[in-house]
């Protein structure tokens, strides 16, 4: 049996992989008030894009992610348009039930073209390496650094540029944000694309880490709640912060319940925060 | 024929107590519950697993009615007092977590292998067992009046009708199993309820033939489209009900009958 330190690896991936939807899922959230049940399908639409990519036109999995990464914003941005704006000044829950149906249309669309099998990417097979008794793939630390990057330079934006400003300050005072001529719309089309680009470059990431199908994405829709909520909503760090800790859990759970009972680790975590600390590490209020 | 049109009836009425529990729940009192199917589960199999063990049907179908209500209850005590959006993930969450137990507690549940030869007291007759349809109506219509003063007590009404909805469901397949209850399941339930339109009885009726039209008509599709397959069919169908839902959220979230002054 690995060692503990090989879960809580493992683990760090996983986290790596869920703080990009999670961060997504958070700041829109937060942005356009209510929850956005689509966010992880887009991972889904994400992967199967690149997956056209590779498989499709042969082409390298590196140019794959950048399709992807186009694709699935532009998706984001397409039902942003079609569903969401036309709801714009109704009550949370009609918009999240709207996303659900989203995210029910895509996951499906996915499913009428390449059909339940699972699939993998065509890329040249990498050994693990040894280090310290840990086995750490290549694919893996690829995945981590670039989740880092994304994290970066989401970050940079968001505190540096004025359009980030502009978004964080339409998301906490919508108003007065609009009444200082923040123009609210381009706002919500730049965060919405930044969004799905990020869970669709993810979905690559999780189809390289694990495998491809139209469940994927969905099926992580518990840990990515829990990473933003744990984190709170809002709060991009905060979301990083809950990914990490979501991803480890859920890996070292997995020494106590069956794998299959990940997703009750996520709901734990996300009941014990509403609980005891329903703002989230950041603390911001939500 | 006849046995179709009894099982097509019979699915209706499943569907439209599962509708009328939502209503309670969300068209008279406003709670937020997207994991419908949980208690719709609880209800299926209670009872299906006490009348296989040689429990008396008397005795099995209040039990599941009853632990139904007592699991929404103990949800609500716990999850009603957050926000609405809040709320929308823990009981979605609630209905997957609740899924995993029954597919990896086999010890309880009998796990993927399901829960087989469930009595069925009756028979294709099924359609004649209105009482129990009317029972549910009633329960639910008094309820839907603005009864209940607390919360939690909604909460756990339209539960125990979505119990009732699981034991019929239950007890005419004879047979269940962890993967008729995914999450899509209160996704549909949605459906029917915003078909008919909220807090509106007739409508839950009227919803739930539509939404069984859109579910079952891939049956039919297939001799009319050839060249899908199976899970294209599927898909397609699935892709139709998303579309329908959000449009419907969009154009007439007030439902196709609307009362006087709506929800949104």
């Amino acid at each position: 049996m690995p060692p503990i330190a090989q879960y809580v690896f493992n683990g760090v991936v996983t986290g790596g992989i869920l703080a990009l939807p999670a961060v997504a899922f958070s700041l829109l959230w937060r942005l356009l008030r209510f929850p956005n049940f689509a966010v992880s399908t887009y991972l889904t639409v994400g992967a199967y894009v690149a997956l056209m990519l590779n498989r499709g036109v042969r082409a390298p999995i590196e140019v794959a992610w950048l399709g992807a990464l186009v694709a699935t914003g532009a998706v984001a941005l397409a039902v942003d348009r079609i569903a969401f704006r036309p709801m714009r000044a109704r009550r949370p829950f009609s918009l999240a039930i709207a996303s659900i149906g989203v995210a029910f249309v895509l996951e499906n669309v996915v499913r009428f073209v390449w059909g339940n099998d699972f699939r993998s990417y065509d890329v040249p097979v990498t050994r693990a390496t040894s280090v310290a008794g840990l086995r750490i793939g290549r694919d893996q630390l690829l995945i981590l650094g670039v989740a880092v990057v994304m994290m970066a330079v989401a970050q940079t934006f968001l505190l540096r540029t004025r359009l980030g400003i502009a978004m964080r300050a339409t998301a906490d005072n919508p108003l007065l944000a609009a009444v200082k001529g923040v123009p609210t719309e381009r706002v919500i089309a730049l965060a919405t694309l930044g969004g799905g680009a990020l869970a669709g470059g993810a979905g690559v990431f999780l189809g390289l880490d694990a495998s491809i199908d139209p469940l994927m994405g969905g099926g992580l829709i518990i840990s990515v709640f829990a990473a933003a909520i744990l984190g709170g909503v809002g709060s991009a760090p905060g979301a990083l912060a809950g990914a990490l800790i979501v991803g480890v859990m859920e890996e070292v759970g997995t020494l106590v319940v069956p794998p299959t009972y990940k997703t009750a680790i996520g709901f734990t975590i996300i009941l014990a925060v509403l609980l005891v600390r329903p703002t989230g590490l950041a603390g911001a209020r939500a | 024929m006849i046995g179709y049109l009894t099982a097509i009836a019979t699915l209706v009425g499943v569907r439209a107590l599962l509708t009328l529990g939502l209503n309670v729940q969300w068209g008279f009192t406003g709670l937020v519950n997207l994991g419908a199917v949980a208690f719709f589960a609880v209800g299926a199999y209670t009872s299906a697993l006490l009348a296989v063990g040689g429990t008396p049907l008397v005795f099995a179908w209040p039990a599941g009615i009853g632990l139904a209500a007592a699991a929404a209850a103990a949800l609500a005590m716990v999850a009603l007092r957050l926000r609405e959006d809040y709320l929308a993930i823990v009981t979605l969450g609630f209905g997957e977590v609740l899924r995993l137990f029954l597919l990896n507690e086999a010890w309880l549940t009998r796990g993927a292998n399901g829960v087989t030869a469930i009595p069925r007291p009756m028979h294709a007759r099924f359609a004649e067992h209105y009482d129990l349809f009317y029972l549910g109506v009633v329960v639910a219509a008094v309820a839907g009046k603005p009864v209940f003063r607390f919360k939690v007590q909604a909460f756990a009404l339209g539960a125990a009708v979505a119990g009732l909805a699981g034991i019929l469901f239950a007890h005419y397949l004879a047979y269940i199993e962890p993967n008729m209850f995914l999450p899509q399941e209160s996704l549909f339930v949605w459906l029917a309820l915003i078909l008919g339109g909220s807090g509106n009885n007739r409508g839950a009726l009227v919803g739930s033939i539509v939404l069984l039209g859109l579910l079952e008509g891939s049956r039919f599709a297939k001799d009319v489209i050839p060249f899908l397959t199976g899970v294209r069919l599927a898909a397609a169908q699935q892709m139709l009900v998303g579309v329908v839902l959000v449009v419907l959220m969009i154009r007439r979230p007030e439902g196709l009958l609307p009362e006087k002054a709506g929800q949104d």
